[in-house]
Parts: structure tokens; C-alpha cells; sequence
């Protein structure tokens, strides 16, 4: 190729190319996208593969191709076939075996081979706005397809029709900022270097893309090589006296080295670097310094030096780089992705650049999507784009139906965004304010499995190996920071030890030489702020919420279990066939064991190891498995009483919480009296659950239990008034009383006859009261008491049933088992459905008016707030309505006596102690919480016992609940066999039949086999014997 | 600090020799470079590639053909990851943990290979057959985690997987 000598060369040469590769395109291309991603899964094998289907079926209209990385990393290797006559089609997860179908189906036979194609609608494609990745469709390793799009056009530009200052101004007015960390003006730092005295200066590309989670700039040097180039030569123009540049990339990007200096060799060729550029007397040439794998390299000075072969340690500024940079020289360093920016904003101008992003920033931002979320990948959004939209709509959610926690975004240096910021727009200004930075780019989703204050330790690890020890701060704070941390997640930190680690995170930031150790404690205080209630989880509570310090904890289930039961301790005793031994280890810490192997919400199976091979243990059926064996044999555990004390305790309420609250305290020999409003003991376990999910003789034998260690029972005794127990004698009283007060829908009609309250309705049923129900009800709301209420009015006699709830199905707060066994038994569920009026015939109910919802921006609990639909409206003609919109606690009992009542009717109490402003009164469960579930009322119960007792004896009251067992069981210690580790799936849970289901009230759920319960158990992996050696 | 725990050198350990041909091999890089920016790391980048590691044998010669003093050499390949100065094994094991395979699980990869392998981070099986190495980020953060074994990237890697791909490096 002959040096292209003017700006008409390269014009010409253009139209000659543009020319041939339209003869060529006239055949269909098949593209192959070649990225690393792509390569280590097997996307060379598939050209080779699409290269001998092509001849063997000597298919002459179809020309193969290479391509550059789309950014779909993880459904690599990923094709695209572009037909002549126009119409695209992009295939994804192809190996070397699908390439044969896809040949046949959609080369030879003509229709698409939908099973890999990407849905060209999915909003991971519809929301993208590529520009600094436009070349992805071209192959990066020739120059000649990258000419025929206009390249280095802009650089033909610049040179015959622009001033330097033109250029710098043109840039300025598209308010190009620096990609690779703060933002920094790209106009005015090439102004400084422009500005600075010398006759020798230089521009430099950081391509040391060193951020853990972060490989946008690999994919761009990768992908789009010559923009680069273009750029730099661009910039070196505008800059003046600039003749070298170099671009530091870092070695573990082998790829991206060999496609940029192949872009390198080729501009060189074509006159493009070199001298008399174009045939002007521009000169400017480039090369490549392979780093060598350090990160505070991508700090400028400490680059800078790493160019000149030395040690990369940083140096103090100023001197900036403007003025004493490579060599001593004036140099310009910019960031991969900026350079990459500026060729088209000179072609296509600035207005072009600004008319997508926000005021102050402007164009597009190429971002790692990693970590928790379903579509992970490179994608390029308009700056400002909303984190929510990133995360959940491009992102497509979190895996595996976990919760939403926080994004890392910036890396090592930024910070964590939580959940109650996902509208917060994805640019310079507002991701900062929120103590983070965009850094270059790098969003990793965490999710409710993720620990913060580990999250914090792994940043700190990572810049502590990576600090260069010029600095004392760095060097000595950063480990220091890291230490306290350590002993943070080993649950050995104080509350002194936190405010030493925000003291010194505030030193090291504003002390350290350069941006690293600058940047360090980033995630220490970002975490700090937005997670401190994580933190004191681990220092207060010795526990870790996510679950991931292991040092806190032996197996997750057990830490996880609101209570604490030895979940691997019951499991094994019922793989040993021990099923007696087994009931006892769980009533060390549990007197419900046959209600809650019924009801409990089970978080202990979402932390399950086991979830790693397939699926969870099925913890809570093989504790109802035990639980109905010693039942069913008569064995009764009675735990033996500590001593006889004489002080009186009052617990107001028989639900849960108190129940398990006077068992302990019974247990510790205290006298215990529980008062109790309704005729029954067990509260909501009673009169919320129905009879088909827990049956009331097994709650009763329950209960009966707890009498017989000597608890008092009164029923049918409502107390008015606190203040008289104490002068009964009582010296110390739990309030334990629930939410049993359904919220109002605060919609016309809500009085009409035929309107029930879910909480109402469900108690009248279970207390055996004549309830009329209707042919056709409607129930509104998503949570367990809104299925409760659904599923009681079919086995009622209502003939329809409708579910209305106004968010998405994933959103619903009711069990999934519980949903799903509701659609089983016919219950029409309708989403994104809310109701605004109940319409009447007379006094009765004869309707329920709904309007469709949608879903918009995020609310601070990370949902999507629901907007009603103009117009939307429509009659659904029903003849009863359950309202399940809520439930609250009814304290009006209180009051004047030193006892804080918050909004919502919740009692104030210490959340750890239990205790209420009222000496000796403590209160808990739904009553201070709202409503929660069963295990976390149970867990507050003995929290209260455990103040209560200390309370009485004098003791300090302290956060931390005693959780030692009543009489010591001996636990088998075997790991599993070889073949118990094997893929086995979790054994099927059987029901009763669907007739019997909807006609009666009998128990849904089906026992586990005493084979089926051995087999079950079997499948645990004995996560407490791995740590606990 | 970056003052790696594998580049040290392991005092009386190994002492290799370094033969003729290498001494030759290493000359002709140093001429070819001279006059390059940032000499230094760019030989001692290719003297790796030749020799499989940088003993002090080796960081002497170049100290030699290069005029350098042998302690900045030494800080040289002391300060970045990419050099080593104990020799590898025929297999280089690389578990990523950046940000994304940590938080992926990557930890629980090494603590398999540790566990269940014998494995040691940052050391080489006495067969010579593996290195164990952790890295910062292979940029492959849409497949976490990941490890790589020489060039070959292995994605979204579970412990239960690690059997099957070390039997297929023999």
C-alpha cells in the first residue's frame, strides 16, 4: 500500500473501498464475533465451523466474517447474519456443534433458528445508545473497513480545514470529560498542556484498565482499535509539538495489544502516522508500553514513570503532567474511552455528541454490568441513564429471584450505591454526591448475599497489595483500616473500633500523596454511610446478615434462622434415623416445631449450600418430619426447669411471641402468667393461619406443652391497662399483642355490606363462626394474608375468585408455595390490577372497579412505584371483597404510661433489648415491628425473655440473646459420601388431591416418608463440620 | 505493599546457571531494545518470556548487558505482578478475584484448590505440573468467576467443576 498523500487519497481510497465491500455485502455475511469473551468460549471454533459448513455445502452467496465483541459476554460466542437485501439477525450461546442447524435452517432453508436468537426488542439491545462501540460489527484487525466508515476522516479534517484551538474548542463545546475517573474536562486539560512551554510534548492513552471489574476499555481497544489512533493523532494535532504518543496498555490484555498494535503497523502504512501525514507537515507516531501488571500505574504520574521503565511510584503533584510530564515534557493522558470519543465528535460535531447524556454530562459512557444480574456485559448508555433502568430493565434483574442490595460502582477507588437510590442518574455530579465516583466505569450488582463490611475488607485487601509504600499514610492507614476491618468480620470489633476506622479513613483520604491511597477508603465510608446498620450487626450482634464472614458463623442455614436452630445438628439426627433425638435438639431452641414445620417463611433454605448443586435441603419439611414423628409416637419433650424462682412475669398476648417468651422464662423457673383477648391461645398461628395449612390439633398440643411447664394460661382476657399488672405484683411484663387491625384501602364503597377484612374474615372462619361468603369474591392485595383469605373463600364455596394486586408477581410479599398453590386450586391472580371504588346495589357489594397500574421509577425500598393507567378503568362484578392491603397493631391500650407508640400504631422499643421507655416493660414481635412473620415473632419472644431474666436478676440488659440448649445432644459428626455429593434433587413435596383441596379444609401438605426423610437428609453437605474443625 | 510474596527470591533454594545460549539470547534482546522508552521493564518482559522466570542469575546478566544497577532491576521486578522470580509450573493457574468473581464466588474456587487439591496460592506442586496464582481481574468479568489456566479461560467455574478441568491439564 502506497502512503495515502492528501486528504483526496484518502477520500478516493474510501470510495474505492466503500465500492469492492459493497460487492461483497451484496452476498449475505455471516459475523463472528470475536472479543476475548467470545474467544474463550469457543467463538473461533464456530468460524472455523461456519467456514467448512460454507464450503462444504458451497454456499457461494455467503461470505464469512470476523467481527468485533457486542458486549453480550455472557452469552458468548455470539453471530450476526446480515442479509443484502437488508434484515439482521444475531445468534448467542453458539458453539461449534449448533453451527450445522443454523446453516441449514437459516442459510439454506431461510427462516431464522429461533432457539439462539436474540430478541432484537429485549431492552438490553433497545436502551443501548452505541456510539463509542459503533464498530462492532466491522472486523478491528482491518483498516480498510474502519476507512470506508469515515475513519480518519475527522483527522483529514483537522489537519486541512481546523486550527489547534478550533479543535480544542470543538471538543470543549461538546463537553467531552475524562472517562477513566473524575471527569476532568477533556478541553481544558489539552488548553494546559497546549499552554505549557516546550517544544517537545506528548499525548498518552491509559489503557492500564486496572479496576477489578471493569473491561470497557479492553473491549474498545479490542473492538474499535483506530479510533484510537485517530484520536490520539487528533489530540496531538490539537495539542501541538506533540510527535510521540504512547498507549499503555496492560499485559493482561493480550488481545487488545496485539489488535491495537496491528492498528498501529497499518496506520503507518496508509500514511497515517508517521511523517507528512496525509501530505501535510503533521508528523506524529505511536506506540505501545505493555504494562506489567501494577495498579496504581493508572494514576498519571506513576504511569508516566512506568513509561520510562521504572518503578511506577507515584510523585507528588504539582508539578501536573500539563507541564512536567513524560520525560519532563508537557504531556496530555487520557483515558481510552475519551480518546476513543473524540474522532467522532469532530466528524459529526458537538452538537451531534451533546444531544444525548445530561447538562454537564454530556454523550455516552461504556459500562460493565457484572456481578448479580442476569444479563451480564458491556453496555453503552447516554449518561444520566437511571441506575434502576441499568440494573433491572438492561440488566434484566437479579438471578434467582435474590433481593436487590446495592451497586459497586468506580471500583477500588468509588463506592456502594444502595437499593433506595436506584433513580439516581448514572452521571459524574450525582454518583459522586452519593460519596461514590463513575470512575471508569465498572458497576458490579451486589445482592442480598453480598456483605458490605466484606465488600469494604475486599477493596481494602486489594489496595493495600496494590499501594506502592511511598507514602506513610497509604502504606501504614490502609492496613491499619484493613486490621480493624478483619476484626470486624471475626466479630471480635467494638463500636470504638468503628469510629477509629472512620477516623482514620478520613486521614488517609486527605493525606496520601495520590489518587490511590486518596481513593482507598471509598468503600470503607460509602459502605460506612449507606450500610452502617450492617456493621453493627457484626460488632452488636455477632452476626452477619448476607452471610458470607465466616468467622461469625459455623453453617448459613443455622446463622440465618431468626432463632438459631441447629438446623445441620436435626438434619443429621434424621439421616442417622435418630427421629425422637432429632424433635429434641429442635425443642432446645423451638417449642413450636409442628407449627413452624408448617408455616415458617424458611430463609434458612435460601442461604442453603446445597443451592450450589441444585437445589435447598427441604429444611422445613424434614423439621415437620420430625416433629410429627415424636407426635405421632407420644413422645412429649418437657425441658427441665433451671430453678424455682418467685418473681412474677406478665405476657400479654398468646401469640408466638409470647408463647415462646413465657416458655423460656417458665423455663428459667420464673412464675408466668400469659393474658390473652381472644378464646384462644396460639394468636395469629390460630386465627390467622387456616386449618389446611396448620391444623388446630397441632397447634394445641403445642400449647398444651408449654401449660405443662407450669405456664398460666388465661384466655378471654383483654388487659386495659398495664400500670394494674404491676400493681398485681407482676415485676416485669412483655407486651407481645401482634397486628391484628387490618388497614383501610381508603377507597369509596369500603363499608358496603360484603366487605370483610382479611384479618377478620380469617380469625371468624378459624374460630368456627358461621361466615357467609359470595359466588364471586375478589381479594386485594399480595401478601400471605391476602392468599390465606383467597384460598379460605374457595374451600367457603365461593365459585371465582379473584386476586387483585397492583405490582408484579415477582413483587408479592405471600410465600411462593403458598402462590403457587392458590393458581393450582383455580385462584385468578391479576397483576399491575388495583382497585379505586367499591360499587353498590343498595347496601351490598356488587362490584369492585379496578384500573391497570404501571409500574415507574423506583421508591426507597427499591420497588417500582405503581401509576394508575388513564382510562383504564373497568367493572369487575363481584359479590364479596377481602381487603388484605395491611395489618397494624392495636395499641390503644397504652398510653400515658411511659410507653412510646410510633406512626403506625407500633410500640417503640429497643430493636436488641426489647425494652420500652417503662422500666420492666418490654415489648415485641408484630406489635413492634409490624407485621412480620412467625420465626422472627418466636426469635423476639426469647429476646424478651432473655432481658426479661437479666432484668430481674440485675443484670445489664445486653443485645446479645443466650442461645445455649437445655440438655446437650449428641450430634453425629459425618461428612457426606462421594456419592451423597452427587447431583440429587431435592425429594418432591406430594399434596392432597385438588378436589379434596378445594372442598375441605384438611392439610395440604403431605409428611415426608420416613425413607423420603432419611433421603432428604442426606443431601446435606454439613456445612457446620467444614468451618467448625 | 507491593512487595509480593512469589517475587521473592527463595534464599538457597534453587541456583540455576545460566547456560550460553541464554546468555546470547538475552544480549541480543538488550541490543534490540536499546534506545527504546522504558528499556528496562520491556527486557525484562522478553527475558521472562525466554527464561520462564527472573532468578537473580538472570536479573545479574541483564544488569550487566544493560548498565543498570541490579538493586533497581530488583525493584523493578519486585514491584510488578507480572514479573516472578521463582520459577512456574507447566501450568499457571490464575483464579480471578476481581470484584465481580469475588463477589461470584471466586474465594470459594481457591479455598477448593487449597482444600481439596493441595494447592498452595502463590506456590508450584513439587511435580512442577501447577502454579496457583491469584490475579486482580482478567477482565472477563462477564463470565465470573473465572480462572485461567495458561491461555485458556475457564468461565463461571463452580468448585464441584475444578476435577473435571485440572484432569484434562496432564
Amino acid at each position: 500500500m502506497k502512503r495515502l498523500a492528501s486528504v483526496e487519497e484518502l477520500t478516493k481510497l474510501r470510495d474505492e473501498i466503500v465500492e469492492r465491500l459493497s460487492k461483497r455485502d451484496r452476498k449475505t455475511q455471516v459475523k463472528v464475533h470475536l472479543g476475548t469473551c467470545g474467544i474463550s468460549s469457543g467463538a473461533k471454533k464456530v468460524l472455523e465451523a461456519f467456514h467448512r459448513e460454507v464450503e462444504n455445502r458451497k454456499l457461494s452467496d455467503v461470505t464469512v466474517l470476523k467481527a468485533a465483541c457486542i458486549g453480550l459476554c455472557d452469552r458468548e460466542p455470539t453471530v450476526t447474519i446480515i442479509h443484502p437485501a437488508g434484515g439482521k439477525t444475531t445468534y448467542y450461546d453458539l458453539s461449534e456443534d449448533k453451527v450445522p442447524q443454523v446453516v441449514e435452517q437459516h442459510l439454506i432453508k431461510g427462516y431464522v433458528a429461533d432457539e439462539w436468537k436474540l430478541n432484537p426488542d429485549d431492552p438490553l439491545l433497545k436502551l443501548q445508545e452505541i456510539r463509542v462501540m459503533h464498530n462492532q460489527d466491522l472486523d478491528p484487525m482491518s483498516i480498510e473497513e474502519y476507512i470506508a466508515r469515515d475513519g480518519y476522516q475527522a483527522l483529514a479534517k483537522v489537519l486541512t480545514n481546523m486550527k489547534p484551538e478550533e479543535v480544542i474548542a470543538e471538543i470543549g463545546k461538546a463537553g467531552l470529560r475524562g472517562r477513566g475517573g473524575a471527569g476532568f474536562p477533556t478541553a481544558t486539560k489539552w488548553t494546559f498542556v497546549r499552554n505549557a512551554s516546550g517544544d517537545e510534548k506528548y499525548v498518552v492513552c491509559n489503557g492500564d484498565e486496572g479496576d477489578p471489574g471493569a473491561y470497557m476499555n479492553r473491549a474498545v481497544l479490542e473492538g474499535n482499535p483506530h479510533s484510537i489512533v485517530e484520536g490520539m493523532a487528533i489530540g496531538a494535532y490539537a495539542i501541538g509539538n506533540v510527535r510521540q504518543g504512547y498507549a499503555y496498555v496492560r499485559a493482561e490484555y493480550p488481545l487488545a495489544i496485539e489488535t491495537l498494535n496491528h492498528a498501529i503497523d497499518q496506520a503507518r502504512e496508509y500514511g497515517l502516522l508517521g511523517k507528512d501525514i496525509l501530505g501535510t507537515s503533521f508528523e506524529f507516531d505511536l506506540d505501545i508500553f505493555p504494562g506489567a501488571g501494577a495498579f496504581v500505574c493508572g494514576e498519571e504520574t506513576a504511569l508516566l514513570i512506568s513509561i520510562e521503565g521504572k518503578r511506577g511510584n507515584p510523585r507528588q503533584r504539582p508539578p501536573f503532567p500539563a507541564n512536567k510530564g513524560l520525560f519532563g515534557k508537557p504531556t496530555t493522558l487520557n483515558n481510552v474511552e475519551t480518546w476513543s470519543n473524540v474522532p467522532q465528535i469532530i466528524w459529526k460535531g458537538a452538537e451531534w455528541f451533546g444531544n444525548v447524556g445530561t447538562a454537564s454530562s454530556k454523550g455516552t459512557k461504556t459500562l460493565c454490568l457484572v456481578g448479580k444480574v442476569n444479563n451480564t456485559g458491556l453496555v453503552e448508555v447516554p449518561l444520566g441513564t437511571s441506575l434502576g433502568k441499568i440494573v433491572f430493565d438492561i440488566g434484566g434483574g437479579i438471578p434467582n429471584g435474590k433481593r436487590y442490595k446495592a451497586v459497586q460502582i468506580g471500583g477500588p477507588s468509588g463506592g456502594v450505591i444502595p437499593i433506595e437510590h436506584l433513580n439516581t442518574p448514572v452521571d459524574y455530579e450525582a454518583v459522586t454526591a452519593l460519596g461514590a465516583i463513575m470512575g471508569s466505569g465498572g458497576l458490579v450488582v451486589m445482592d442480598e448475599d453480598s456483605c458490605m463490611v466484606d465488600v469494604a475488607k475486599f477493596f481494602l485487601q486489594f489496595t493495600k497489595d496494590e499501594s506502592c509504600g511511598k507514602c506513610i499514610p497509604c502504606r501504614a492507614g490502609i492496613p491499619k483500616m484493613l486490621e480493624l476491618l478483619t476484626k470486624i468480620t471475626d466479630g471480635k470489633g467494638t463500636m470504638e473500633d468503628l469510629a477509629i476506622l472512620e477516623e482514620l479513613a478520613e486521614m488517609v483520604g486527605s493525606a496520601s500523596i495520590c489518587g490511590l491511597g486518596q481513593t482507598a477508603p471509598n468503600p470503607v465510608l460509602t459502605t460506612l454511610r449507606h450500610f452502617r446498620q450492617e456493621y453493627e450487626a457484626h460488632i452488636i450482634d455477632k452476626r452477619c446478615p448476607a452471610v458470607v464472614c465466616q468467622a461469625l458463623f459455623k453453617a448459613p442455614c443455622q446463622h440465618t434462622c431468626p432463632v438459631g436452630l441447629d438446623v445441620p445438628g436435626y438434619v443429621a439426627l434424621i439421616k442417622a434415623g435418630q427421629f425422637d433425638r432429632a424433635c429434641n435438639l429442635i425443642m432446645q431452641r423451638l417449642p413450636f416445631p409442628l407449627s413452624v414445620g408448617r408455616v415458617c417463611h424458611h430463609p434458612c433454605e435460601g442461604k442453603c449450600r446445597r443451592t450450589q448443586i441444585e437445589e435447598p435441603i427441604a429444611i422445613r419439611h424434614l423439621k415437620r418430619f420430625a416433629a410429627d414423628y415424636a407426635f405421632e409416637h407420644g413422645l412429649e419433650y418437657i425441658p427441665p426447669i433451671k430453678r424455682r424462682r418467685k418473681e412474677k412475669v406478665a405476657v400479654i398476648g398468646a401469640g408466638p411471641a409470647g408463647l415462646s417468651a413465657a416458655w423460656d422464662l417458665a423455663r428459667e423457673g420464673f412464675q408466668v402468667t400469659v393474658f390473652e383477648a381472644l378464646p384462644v391461645a396460639g394468636g395469629m398461628m390460630a386465627v390467622g393461619i387456616p386449618e389446611y395449612r396448620l391444623p388446630k390439633n397441632v397447634l394445641n398440643r403445642e400449647i398444651e406443652t408449654i401449660k405443662k411447664l407450669g405456664v398460666d394460661m388465661r384466655l378471654n382476657t383483654p388487659i386495659s391497662d398495664v400500670e394494674s399488672l404491676l400493681k398485681d405484683g407482676y415485676q416485669a411484663v412483655f407486651i407481645a399483642t401482634g397486628a391484628h387491625k387490618g388497614d383501610k384501602m381508603g377507597i369509596k364503597g369500603e363499608d358496603l355490606n360484603g366487605v370483610f377484612d382479611a384479618i377478620d374474615f380469617l380469625r371468624e372462619v378459624n374460630l368456627g363462626k358461621h361466615v357467609v361468603v359470595g359466588q364471586k369474591v375478589a381479594v386485594v392485595g399480595g401478601g400471605n394474608s391476602a392468599v390465606d383469605a383467597a384460598r379460605v373463600a374457595l374451600r367457603k364455596g365461593a365459585e371465582e375468585i379473584h386476586l387483585l394486586y397492583r405490582r408484579e408477581r415477582r413483587d408479592m410479599p405471600a410465600i411462593t408455595e403458598e402462590i403457587e398453590a392458590a393458581k393450582e386450586e383455580g385462584i385468578h391472580i391479576h397483576c399491575l390490577t388495583a382497585p379505586v371504588r367499591v360499587v353498590g346495589h343498595g347496601d351490598k357489594v356488587a362490584g369492585v372497579e379496578c384500573v391497570r397500574i404501571e409500574l415507574k421509577e423506583f421508591d426507597k425500598s427499591g420497588r417500582r412505584t405503581p401509576y394508575q393507567i388513564q382510562d383504564s378503568e373497568y367493572i369487575m362484578p363481584v359479590d364479596t371483597l377481602i381487603k388484605a392491603t395491611g395489618q397494624r397493631p392495636d395499641t390503644s391500650f397504652l398510653g400515658g404510661d411511659g410507653i412510646g407508640i410510633a406512626k403506625g400504631g407500633t410500640i417503640v422499643a429497643d430493636l436488641r433489648t426489647l425494652a420500652t421507655g417503662r422500666k420492666g416493660i418490654f415489648a415485641g414481635g408484630d406489635a413492634v415491628t409490624g407485621a412480620a412473620t412467625v420465626i422472627e415473632a418466636i426469635a423476639a419472644g426469647q429476646r424478651a425473655a432473655c432481658s426479661i431474666r437479666r432484668y430481674l436478676q440485675g443484670e445489664e440488659l445486653t443485645p446479645l440473646v443466650e442461645r445455649n440448649g437445655y440438655v446437650p445432644i449428641e450430634v453425629p459428626s459425618v461428612m457426606p459420601t462421594e456419592e451423597e455429593l452427587q447431583e440429587r434433587h431435592r425429594l418432591r413435596i406430594a399434596q392432597i388431591a385438588l378436589a379434596d383441596k378445594k372442598t375441605s379444609f384438611k392439610e395440604v401438605v403431605l409428611p415426608y416418608s420416613t425413607k423420603e426423610a432419611t433421603e432428604e437428609a442426606s443431601r446435606c453437605l454439613r456445612c457446620d463440620l467444614e468451618v467448625g474443625e | 505493599m507491593r512487595q509480593r510474596g512469589k517475587a521473592k527470591p527463595v534464599q538457597g533454594k534453587t541456583t540455576m546457571k545460566v547456560g550460553d545460549n541464554t546468555l546470547q539470547q538475552i544480549h541480543k534482546v538488550v541490543e534490540a531494545t536499546n534506545g527504546q522508552t522504558g528499556a528496562p521493564i520491556r527486557v525484562l518482559q522478553q527475558v521472562q518470556e525466554l527464561v520462564g522466570y527472573l532468578p537473580p542469575e538472570v536479573l545479574e546478566v541483564v544488569s550487566k548487558e544493560m548498565r543498570i544497577p541490579l538493586s533497581e532491576l530488583y525493584g523493578i521486578t519486585s514491584f510488578y505482578s507480572f514479573f516472578s522470580m521463582v520459577p512456574k509450573g507447566k501450568y499457571v493457574i490464575q483464579v480471578c478475584l476481581g470484584t465481580s468473581c469475588y463477589v461470584k464466588g471466586g474465594q470459594k474456587i481457591i479455598d477448593s484448590l487449597n482444600k481439596d487439591f493441595g494447592l498452595e496460592s502463590g506456590s508450584t506442586t513439587p511435580d512442577g505440573k501447577f502454579s496457583l496464582e491469584t490475579v486482580r481481574c482478567l477482565g472477563c468479568c462477564g463470565l465470573s468467576p473465572v480462572l485461567a489456566i495458561n491461555e485458556d479461560i475457564h468461565r463461571k467455574v463452580k468448585p464441584s467443576k475444578l476435577k473435571e478441568i485440572l484432569s484434562s491439564y496432564q
